[in-house]
């Protein structure tokens, strides 16, 4: 196999150019959508234009968006990775971002018009009017940022690697790194969620040509075909192909179902999630996208199956290598263009994820945390626009630092953001719930999830700790609630509880038709 | 007084009764993770994809169809 730093000069000059070509593209792109926006409509350029692309955009925007966020740069690395070591148990990524795509169904315009009602930009502030005190938001905000950041840095060295690897080293890991933030940070700061969508449309049609290309291209190249290849996984590495899949993982079907279950209530409450589902012009673009968004879940076999591809190819890949099982192939049987754009397009995975995650950051201290401060509470998007730039900062110099910090932290990302659900979504429905009774329970769910993750026992007893933190959590919410006082809030329930209130006045915007075919 | 809100446990149930094509969206549920005992094998083996890996597929791809027919039912 060619060592990646091996090649001629001439490869790592063509592959470099051709992935700086795009990034400079990508940043032009991204700072070109937000072009004739300012002007025409008074309010131009406010927090919920920056945030939440002034709730506006259509099926095709939201579709490639939020497909966007979903696959990040875990889509090529982790999950080709994950194929390599264990196998099956990477398909929790498939179930769970489809069953949480369909309940996305009902939750999405929940939220959605929840937020238009009342002139909410994300979660926080979402809380924050449900139980009419604006220091929760502040509190949910710093708590969601802390579970994202990780993320943000797992987008930094993901991205670094990949370009590293793409370049055939020719640009260093710590260059690397300092490209992902610069890029990112060049566009969303000025265009926020509508430039993201922009440059959302560039990174899949690259996703899905890339994908669709390596797909038949490797079997072709390494096996003469997919028969032979799969011929050859099902007799010599069966192990992989059922649950627990390889090795030693403890990765078993109640893991499987634990976490898929667990994991596709999460993310409908993501705050990057609910940041795309906001963008939305109406609830139906979102009922849409649940059903178009779930076809997209079909390209992850592609990485997975490419990753066990590799078991023959590049054998005895350990740790943090078996990362690199997908790119090991791309480099070792493509030209260096082709190699470049592969790296484009695993790039923007990085990026348009990475994009959406300090926007929300932003987007919940300009508009939770920073407005308590008298002085900040008129210019909540300059602040939000500060905070992009100082969370994407933190994030690198972490990165730089003390890159352990934060994969401890990201460690708890998931599982923690969990224990919002309660909160969020128990609290929009039903009017019962207790600011005390929540309270309760997120502090106790987060304090079980760090209690497991930390003393690594997740999974414990062969399932996601998360969901057993989540048990709890909900268990002392609906207790605290019972036991304690009933609030005293004179406001209607329509005022702060959310409906799917399907037939409203939105099927107005229904006339342009029929579903918009994306062709995937 | 206003500010009593019903509890969910009558809310649920009246939502379903209103649209029950809702339930279509436990289908990817049961599908990918309800089923997943019973398919949680290699053979028989089609196309030469394990069962496993084809079962997970089609469950990808009847998610869509799931989602559609919740929205056919919304839509009536």
């Amino acid at each position: 196999m060619a060592d990646p730093a091996g090649g001629p000069p001439v490869n790592a000059t063509v592959a470099t150019s051709v992935f700086g070509v795009f990034m400079v593209a990508t940043v032009a792109l991204g700072l070109l959508a937000t072009r004739g926006r300012r002007k025409g409509n008074g309010e131009g350029g406010g927090l919920a234009e920056w945030s939440v692309g002034g709730r506006s955009l259509g099926t095709v925007f939201i579709w490639v968006l939020m497909a966007g966020e979903g696959y990040t740069s875990f889509s090529y690395l982790g999950a080709a990775g994950w194929g390599y070591n264990y196998g099956a148990p990477v398909l929790y990524v498939v179930a769970y971002m489809s069953c949480g795509y369909a309940i996305g169904y009902v939750v999405g315009p929940m939220l959605w018009a929840y937020a238009r009602k009342h002139g909410l930009v994300g979660i926080t502030d979402m809380v924050a009017h449900r139980f009419g005190r604006p220091w929760l938001g502040a509190l949910v905000a710093v708590l969601a940022t802390v579970f994202l950041l990780p993320y943000i840095q797992l987008q930094i060295t993901g991205m670094g690697v990949v370009v590293s690897t793409i370049s055939y080293g020719a640009i260093s890991l710590n260059w690397a790194y300092f490209i992902a933030f610069a890029v990112t940070t060049g566009f969303v700061v000025v265009s926020g969620l509508r430039g993201s969508a922009w440059v959302s449309v560039l990174k899949d049609i690259l996703v899905i040509a890339t994908l669709g290309f390596l797909a038949f291209y490797v079997p072709m190249h390494y096996f003469d075909g997919y028969g032979p290849f799969l011929d050859r996984l099902v007799t010599e590495k069966s192990e992989w192909l059922t649950f627990p899949g390889h090795g030693d993982s403890g990765l078993g079907q109640a893991w499987f179902i634990t976490t898929s279950f667990l994991n596709s209530l999460t993310v409908v409450i993501f705050p990057t999630t609910v940041a795309g589902y906001l963008g939305a012009s109406s609830a139906d673009v979102l009922r849409r996208n649940a059903m178009l968004l779930p076809a997209y879940n079909v390209l992850l076999f592609v990485p997975m199956l490419l990753g066990m591809a590799a078991l023959f190819v590049v054998p005895g890949l350990v740790g943090a290598e078996s990362n690199l099982a997908l790119f090991q192939l791309v480099v070792d049987s493509l030209p260096a263009w082709a190699v470049g754009v592969v790296g484009v397009a695993a790039a923007l995975s990085s990026i348009v994820p990475m994009a959406v995650f300090m926007l929300v950051i932003g987007t919940m201290w300009g508009r939770s945390v920073l407005s308590l401060v008298p002085r900040w509470e008129r210019r909540q998007k300059g602040a939000a626009q500060v905070v992009v730039v100082a969370a994407g900062s933190l994030a690198l110099l972490l990165t730089y630092t003390a890159p352990n910090t934060l994969v401890r932290l990201s460690l708890i990302s998931y599982e923690g953001m969990a224990q919002l659900l309660p909160m969020v979504l128990l609290g929009l429905m039903w009017r019962r719930l207790t600011l005390l009774g929540a309270m309760s329970g997120l502090v106790v769910g987060v304090g079980v999830v760090c209690g497991f993750v930390f003393t690594e026992n997740d999974p414990v007893w062969g399932v996601n700790a998360g969901i057993v933190a989540l048990g709890a959590n909900l268990a002392v919410a609906l207790a605290v609630t019972y036991a304690g006082p009933r609030e005293r809030d004179d406001r209607p329930d329509d005022e702060v509880l959310a409906r799917d209130e399907i037939g409203a006045p939105e099927q107005a915007a229904e006339l342009d038709g029929a579903p918009v075919g994306t062709g995937h | 007084m206003s500010g009593r809100g019903s509890g969910i446990a009558l809310r649920f149930p009246d939502v379903l009764r209103r649209r029950p094509q809702l339930l279509w969206l436990l289908v990817p549920y049961v599908l990918y993770l309800g089923a997943l005992p019973l398919v949680n094998r290699v053979h028989p083996v089609i196309f030469g994809l394990p069962f496993l890996f084809v079962w997970l597929l089609g469950a990808t791809l009847l998610t869509p169809v799931a989602v559609w027919l919740t929205r056919r039912g919304d839509r009536r």
